[in-house]
Parts: structure tokens; sequence; C-alpha cells
């Protein structure tokens, strides 16, 4: 196969990329620059002094890592897992079933769309404590267990799926649980993993809800960690500490990235569904 | 389905668990909210003071709980306690007081306090500027933790290189001596101050009083003096050092814009919160210096900084236990040690007449430039509504200082009909009320 | 096979032959028809608790007024919709809440495509590139925001530093009504145009290659071959980007908290950012549910509109 540009598109492309990594570079380098409070060229991208560890060391004292990311992790996780249980059975319903009310449902669902949690903070909170899961991790997963989004997705992936497969199964006297298991989850998987993105990253990045719900310190998340120790009111910027600790956030996710990114990429494929 | 029964287990697990621990010990658990204040390292501090209270007594256990901003800190506390779960103690800005009280969300400390507390004695141990915002209709509703003024910091080299010899004191010195340090084309400002939300209502206060006014009514949270000429005088300095002198940059300036060009030698004199003194103290790689913000009319500063407030809705020995641990922190020697790790003052006076206190402010002439300007400070705007009403004048300064062509008169008399009508349903329900 | 290939053909029809079918209903008739409704309970179940209850709530709060937090308040029917349709703030945030979400899902969405189709070939090199453009996705927005700050400082940021040695001189970013807008779309797009690069490049990989170098034998120049080729064959790619390009406008405003508050003089409130404003600052609990409701129909209308779009689009294909 031929090289897909010529040298010039390669260079100019190259050059996009690097413009648009300029932030990225700049924050590895202030996370090891000594000034970080504010100098006529802190913002050279050239580095020009001797590196120092203390930003990242200041961002070890102040935060608690390990519990900001194992929490991270369960809140991620947590909210996945119980998400594509949901959106897998009732994506299912609306794509496989015919019952009484379905239209009228499936546009009840997808009222949840576009419904930001900041907008219902206070009528939220009021039922995860009467629910007894205020200050929980749970509490922070729980408003994002049935998705409108999810569901509407699975719906579209399930119906692009030929129905044979199923006739198949069926006629060997499958059932429909053992249809949607070991059938159509496995041809939906090109669906499932481009909702686990968008959940991933979404609840990853996540900051005013959790505030909202946590205050234990146990239970933090990262980017209340992060916003704990980083930012300051007052008009007071740190800005190495904020480099640090923002590295320090993303580098787990990135090394990912990095490592997986040809099998993420390759993994929606395998079927026709995009 | 045993999946999803799998996932319902784990999830009731995980709830069983982390709602065990509560109310199973004698000790009275609470939890206190409190804001990032300067900057990161401080919020340590304040997990460490509470650590250490905790290790010190066995009957309360405060549960420290980082808020983000003063906003969102605000947000926090108040959606908790309509949630039902009342925070027994939070940080919370200064003038947010009168408001909260207003709406009912806090008790007063006589509430909390033991039986038989004189309350009046405890206040009279604070410095006289901040007792009006601990006070709503006269009682007493908040406990100053950590105070400021706005106060003018200046690169002592950068007046050496023009030729000041001394701080300016007053306005026209102030003018002359910005003028003179700018250099063209935003190679170095003159002066910087910041003018995002909150801090700019809190300038635009100050440069007020400065010339004479009281800004809002301190009597009554129906009224607000935007359209007076004590308020002009402050908006068109400020508006004037940018269209006119050229001596500031034009439009907005981030709080933290402006700390990062002084640090960077851009802004020759800058206007921050005395809270943030330690901060420059410990960064400034040239020589600085601060002084009283200068007169107009007369010196006068508004009070900023953050006050303990109790949620309504706690039980009677949550109550208890916020009594105990508020004492803890404004003890003179906490809000004294608290004081030298921020630069906030400290609004107990008696926390000055300590030795270590004694001894850093001889040491470091800068605290005590920032206590003396308490002579001279005023109380902080609070009236109905503050937010909104704040923002009717912050937007027409921020107006002012992007167009060129907006005047004075205008903007002022814009930010005086829109405060008007954010504040006549209260003025229908009380002073019209008759 | 004559049973299954009828249902096939419908996509209507229910999905059980008549064989199984007629054995599942001998054994349990009302479990069947039941069936449905237990699959959809799990994820109703968390909707009701969390969108339809407190929705409610809000729809009953919008059309009272509260004196106080937490006070009973009287009733005033549509009046506080009045006052929010008469409330300038309202109606500018909602032309921003327009222009912003115009201004990012666009050029990010256009961006993604673009990126997606350089970088389409795996490699060494692609790989790093795909990285570093996927990498401000993974930053969360308070943080991205923060540095933001950094890059627009005026004078000494990023931008301006390098700006400065093109002879451009310093530009207040955030704090210029005019550009203040802007500079936030700029970086919502650089840190969204990478994720929506990710469902590109997977929309890419399933196209097959031989309609493309068809069209590269008869001499279609790179422009023509995507617009006539690989832009059609992506349309649900498209149509789902998009879609979440749409949410991710509307219902993130780390970003304003963080930067601007709304500010200077309103120029960065959107919608979202103004409830937040009414509901928690002002203690204007009428105006914010009004707001709300108001934003809910829009976004409701929005939604629905596009997710029509996208099962035309994926029908088509399929």
């Amino acid at each position: 196969m031929r090289s897909p540009w010529s040298a010039l598109g390669l260079a100019g492309f190259a050059a996009v990329v690097f413009l648009w990594s300029t932030p990225i570079l700049w924050m590895m380098l202030a996370s090891v620059r000594p000034e970080s409070f504010g100098s006529l060229d802190m913002a050279s991208l050239v580095p020009d002094t001797v590196p120092t560890g203390d930003q990242f060391r200041y961002a070890f004292l102040d935060g608690d890592w390990a519990v900001w990311f194992t929490n991270s992790f369960i809140l991620v996780t947590g909210t996945l897992v119980v998400q594509l249980v949901t959106i897998s059975l009732a994506g299912y319903a609306f794509a496989r079933l015919e019952f009484p009310g379905k239209d009228v449902i499936f546009y009840v669902f997808l009222l949840q769309l576009m419904l930001a949690p900041p907008v219902l903070i206070v009528p939220n909170l009021t039922t995860l404590v009467s629910l007894g899961l205020y200050d929980t991790l749970v509490g922070v997963m729980a408003p994002y267990w049935g998705s409108a989004f999810g569901t509407f997705l699975m719906r579209q992936t399930f119906r692009a799926i030929p129905r044979d497969f199923e006739e198949a199964a069926l006629i060997d006297g499958a059932s429909w649980g053992q249809i949607l298991w070991l059938v159509l989850l496995p041809l939906a998987r090109p669906g499932l993993i481009a909702f686990g993105i968008v959940s991933v990253v979404f609840h990853w990045n996540e900051y005013l809800w959790p505030l909202m719900v946590l205050s234990d310190p146990g239970n933090m998340v990262l980017t209340v960690g992060l916003v704990s120790f980083a930012l300051g009111a007052e008009g007071a910027s740190d800005w190495g500490l904020i480099a640090a600790g923002t590295l320090l956030v993303v580098a787990p996710l990135a090394i990912a990235f990095i490592a997986f990114q040809r099998q993420f990429v390759n993994s929606f494929m395998s079927t026709g569904i995009k | 389905m045993t999946y999803i029964a799998r996932i319902a287990t784990a999830a009731a697990v995980v709830a069983l668990a982390t709602a065990a621990p509560e109310g199973a010990s004698a000790q009275e658990r609470i939890e206190f909210m409190f804001p990032a204040p300067v900057q990161g390292k401080l919020s340590r501090e304040m997990q460490r003071i509470v650590r250490e209270y905790n290790a010190a007594q066995d009957e309360v256990e405060v549960v420290g709980v980082f808020t983000g901003s003063y906003d969102d800190t605000k947000i926090k506390s108040q959606a908790a306690a309509e949630a039902g779960k009342p925070p027994a103690v939070v940080l919370m800005s200064a003038n947010f007081a009168a408001e909260l009280a207003m709406n009912d969300l806090i008790v007063p400390i006589a509430d909390i306090a033991p039986e038989g507390t004189d309350l009046d004695a405890f206040l009279g141990e604070f410095w006289p500027a901040v007792r009006p915002n601990a006070l709503f209709n006269g009682e007493l509703y908040s406990v100053p933790f950590q105070n400021s003024t706005p106060i003018l910091y200046y690169n002592k080299e950068h007046f050496a290189e023009a030729g000041i010899e001394a701080a300016p004191e007053t306005w026209s010195e102030w003018i002359e001596a910005a003028k003179a340090l700018a250099k063209p084309d935003g190679e170095r400002w003159g002066l910087m101050m910041p003018s995002n939300y909150d801090y700019n209502g809190w300038l635009v206060q100050s440069l007020a009083m400065a010339s004479g006014g009281s800004f809002y009514n301190t009597a009554y949270a129906g009224e607000i003096f935007y359209d007076h000429a004590s308020t002009k005088a402050g908006l068109k300095f400020w508006r004037d050092m940018v269209h006119e002198h050229g001596a500031m940059p034009e439009g907005v300036t981030d709080g933290k814009a402006v700390s990062t060009a002084f640090f960077a030698g851009q802004a020759s004199m800058i206007v921050l919160s005395t809270g943030a003194l330690s901060f420059v103290r410990e960064n400034a790689t040239f020589d600085y210096d601060v002084a009283f913000i200068p007169r107009n009319v007369r010196n006068s500063v508004p009070i900023g900084g953050a006050s303990l407030v109790s949620f309504k809705g706690t039980s009677d020995a949550q109550k208890e236990a916020a009594w105990k641990f508020i004492s803890h922190l404004v003890s003179p020697e906490v809000i004294g040690g608290w004081s030298r790790f921020t630069g906030y003052f400290a609004p107990r006076q008696t926390a000055y007449e300590l030795p270590e206190m004694k001894e850093f402010v001889a040491n470091n002439p800068d605290a005590l430039r920032a206590v003396e300007q308490l002579e001279f400070a005023g109380p902080w705007i609070a009236t109905f509504n503050t937010v909104a009403v704040r923002k009717a004048v912050e937007d027409e300064m921020q107006a002012l200082l992007s167009d060129p062509e907006l005047t004075v008169d205008e903007a002022a008399a814009r930010a005086q009909k829109n405060a008007n009508e954010i504040l006549a349903p209260y003025v229908a329900e009380t002073a019209y009320k008759f | 096979m004559t049973i299954g290939e009828v249902d096939s053909t419908q996509s209507t029809a229910r999905p059980v032959g008549a064989t199984p079918a007629l054995r599942l209903r001998l054994r349990a008739p009302r479990l069947q028809s039941l069936r449905p409704y237990l699959l959809l309970l799990p994820a109703l179940l968390f909707l009701m608790l969390f969108t339809y209850w407190p929705m409610l709530q809000v729809a009953v709060a919008s059309t009272f007024q509260r004196r106080a937090v937490g006070g009973e308040g009287d009733f005033v029917g549509l009046g506080n919709y009045g006052r929010l349709l008469a409330d300038e703030d309202f109606l500018g945030a909602l032309l921003n809440t327009a222009l912003f979400t115009a201004g990012t899902v666009v050029p990010s969405v256009v961006l993604g495509f673009l990126f997606a189709v350089a970088l389409r070939r795996s490699g060494a090199l692609s790989g790093l590139f795909r990285a570093a453009l996927f990498f401000p996705t993974l930053m969360p927005l308070v943080a991205a925001s923060a540095l933001f700050i950094f890059i627009f400082l005026p004078g000494l940021g990023l931008l301006d530093y390098y700006l400065a040695k093109l002879g451009v001189r310093s530009i207040n970013w955030l704090g210029d009504p005019d550009l203040a807008l802007w500079s936030i779309m700029m970086l919502t797009v650089w840190k969204n145009a990478g994720y929506y690069m990710l469902f590109f490049l997977a929309g890419l990989q399933a196209l097959p290659e031989d309609a493309e170098e068809a069209a590269m034998i008869e001499g279609a120049s790179w422009w023509q071959r995507q617009r006539l080729v690989v832009i059609p064959m992506l349309g649900p790619t498209f149509a789902f980007v998009t879609v979440i390009a749409l949410l991710t406008a509307v219902i993130q405003i780390d970003h304003v908290i963080v930067m601007t508050q709304g500010g200077p003089n309103n120029a960065t409130n959107l919608l979202l950012f103004y409830i937040y404003q009414q509901a928690h600052e002002f203690y204007d609990l009428g105006k914010a549910t009004a707001a709300t409701v108001v934003t809910l129909g829009f976004l409701l209308a929005l939604s629905v509109l596009s997710l029509r779009t996208m099962e035309r689009r994926v029908h088509y294909e399929s």
C-alpha cells in the first residue's frame, strides 16, 4: 500500500498535531520548572531550567492519591457495569419486542438524555439522603444507572444485527436470555465499547456532582481531590502544582490509551456498526 | 438475571458498608465544610488542624470536608441542608451570613453555645471592623475566622527605577505613580486589580468607601448606593486607569492573572486581599512592600474573608459539638497560628497579645500594615440577595473596563436600576409594608 | 426456514417463531406479555428515581415563587415564565448557548473527522499522533480550564507569549467581552476533537476499501473521494458523534465556573450556568425552575430531532 500522504502533507499535519499538543507540552515543562507562580518567560516551551521534582513532591504531600484513584476507579467501573446491564436489557426490549405503550415509553426514556445533573442537584440529593446513599460512591453513580443515551445506542446496535442468528438459536431451543447473552451481546460489542468510552470519559472527568454528594475524605474522587490542592481562591495560582497534579490524574488513562490504542480502535470494527 | 442480582447485592453491600460507621460510637461526629482559601497547602494545614483537634479530645469527631471554591461551598452546604444533611460547621464567605440567616438556613450562635455564654463579651474580643458582618438583626449568626481587606502590593524595585520614593497615599498620587510606572504596549502595567466577579464588587466597594461612601445601607438590607457620587467616583477611577491613563490592561482581569503578572514583574502595583500576604511573601523574587489603599476622601476599606456558621436542623448533641469545635478554631492560639500560616489577619484581637504573634508581626512589617489598616475598615456588602445585587454593579464595571464609550453615569444608573429590581421584593415586604 | 424468513423481513414483527412461541406461551403466558416491561424495569427504576421524580418537582416548583429557601412559596402560575422571558440575561444566555453549541459542535466534529482520515492507517507515527490528539479528552474539564486560564493569560500566557514573537500585541482572551466566549469555545474544541476522532477512526476501520479504491482508479480527487464515498458511508458515525457533541456542549459548565463565572458582563453566561446561578446564588428558585423547564423543552426537541436523524442514517446503512 502506498503512503497515504505526501511528505508535505505529513509535515503540515505534524505541525497541526504539534500545535494541538503545545498546552500539554507546556504542562509537562511547567510541572518541573522551579518558578511556578509567575515569571516573564514562564510560557516558554523551551526547557530552560534545571528540572525540579518539587511540584510532584508537593502534589504527593498534599494529595491522598491512592484513595482518590481507588474511588475514581470504583466510580467509573461501578457506573459502567450497571449501565451495561440496564441498557442492554432495555435496548433489547426496544429493538426486538413489541408491547403496548412502546413508543410512549421510548420517548419517556429520551427525556433523560440531555438532563444535566447540576440542574437537579437539590431534588437528587434529597432522594439520595432518603435512600441512605448520601456521601457514598453508590450515590454518585445511581443517577446515571438508567442511561437514555445508552439504551438508544444499544437499541440501534441490536437492530442492526441480522435476525437470522436469533432465529437459528430459537429453533435450537435457546431462551431469550441465552439469545441475549450468547448471541446478541457478543455481536453488539462495538456498541458496548463505544458506550463504555463515553461513560468512562464522562465520569472520570466529572467534578460538580461528586463534589455535591461526597463529603468524607475517604470517599473523595480524583477531580475533587485535584481541585482541593491545586486551585486556590483569592487570586493565587500555583501553575506548576496544577500542572503536576493534572498530569498525575491523566497519566493512568493516557498510558492505557497509548498501550492499547490499536486494539481499542480495532475492537470497534468486528461488525459493521459504527 | 443472576447478573443483575449480583450487581444489586454488590450495591447493597457497598451502601451498607459505607453507612454503618455512623452513630456507632459515643463520639459526636460532625461535618466541617471548608473551601480552598488561597492555595492548596492551606487545605492540608486545615486538615492537620482538624486531625490535631480530633486527637486531642474524645467527645467530638470532626470530619473535615473540602468543598471547592467559596461559591461551591455555599452551594454544597445549602444543598446538603435542603436535602436533610445540614453541616454542623461551615466556613463561609463573611458577607453571606446575613443572607443565610434571612433565608432561615443557619442558627444564631446563641442556639449552639451553652446557656449563659456571654456572647457580647465573646464578640467584644473581635476587631470592631469584623463585627457588623457577623450580626443579623442584632443577633450573632457567625464567628469570624479568617479575615482580610484589600491592600496595595507594590514592587519596590520598579518604584526606585521610576524615581518614586514612597507608596501613594492619595488618589492623585496613585494615578501619577501608575502613569509613571507603566510602560507602553503592555510591557509593564502601572496598576492591576482583579475584576472578575466577587473580587470586582469588593474592590468597587473599597474605592467607593475611599471616596467617603458607605456603598450599601448597613442597617437595612434593601438599599444600595450605586448611583451615588462616591460609588461613581470609584467606577470612574477604575475605568480611567484603563482608558485615560493607559496604566491598566483593558477588559476583565482575573485575580490569578494579577498575582502572576506581579510575580513576573509585569505589574508594578496590584491590589489583592491581605489573605494573599503569605503567598506573596513566599514567592516574590524581588523587593516588595504593602501599603494602605490610597484615599480619595478618606482611608477606608471593606473587610473580606470567611466566618464560621452552623446550619439549621442539626441535633442538640451536634450543636454542642459544633460550638466546641468553633471555640477551638477561634481560640487565640489556633486562630493566630492560622493567621501566621495564611496571611489572613486574625479577627480575634486577643490573638495579637500572644508572644508568638507579637514576634511574628515584629518580623513581618507587611503583616502589621494589614492589621493597622483595620482601624479604617468597615463591613462588606451584605444585602437581600447579596450576590445578585453585587453582580449588578460588577456587570457595569466590567462593561466600563472594556468599552471606552460607555459613560460612568450610564453604567451607574443601570447598575442602580437592576439592583433596585432585585431588592424590590424585600422592600415590598419590609419598608413598604404599612 | 419459512417462518424465520417471514420474521426477518419485518422489523416490527415478533422475534419469536411460531413453534417456540407456542411452547413459551403454553408455559407462561403472563410472563411472556410482561417480559418487555421487566426488561425495561431496571433502567426505568433509576430514571424514575433520578429523572422523572425530580423533573416533576421542578415542573411544580416552576409555578411557585418562594421568598426564602425552604419556604413554601405562593402559587404564581406561569408568572415565573413571564419574568424569565423578560430577563435580558436569560435571553442572552439562550443566544450564547446557541452560539457556543454551533461554534463547538461543528468545528470539533469536522476536525475529529479530518484527524481520523489523516490517521487512518496504523503505524508508529500515527499511534503517537493519535495519542497526542486524544490526550486532552482524558483531562478533567476543571483541570483543563485551570490550564487554559494560564494559556489565555494576557501577555504572559502561552498564547500571547508566542503571538508576541509574531508581533501580535497582548490580547485579553478571557477578559474581553467580544472574545471570551470564543476563547472558551477554543478550549472546548481542543478538548473534544480528539475524542470524536476516536469514533471516526472506528468508523473508518469498518469501511470496505473497494469503493474508495474504485473511486481512486476513476481519478477522483481526495476531496471527491471523501465527499462522495467516505462521508456518506460514515453517516451513522457522524450522527452518533454529533449527538455526543451536542450533549457535551450543553451539559458541561465546569469551564464557565472555573474560568469566567459567566463574565465579562455576561458574555459567557450559558443556559446551564444561568440556571445554576439563579438557583444557588440568587435564591430565585422560581426563575431557575422555569428556566430548567424551558431548557428541557428545547433540549428534548433537539435530541428527538438528532436521534431521529441518527436513526434514519442507520436504517439507510443497514
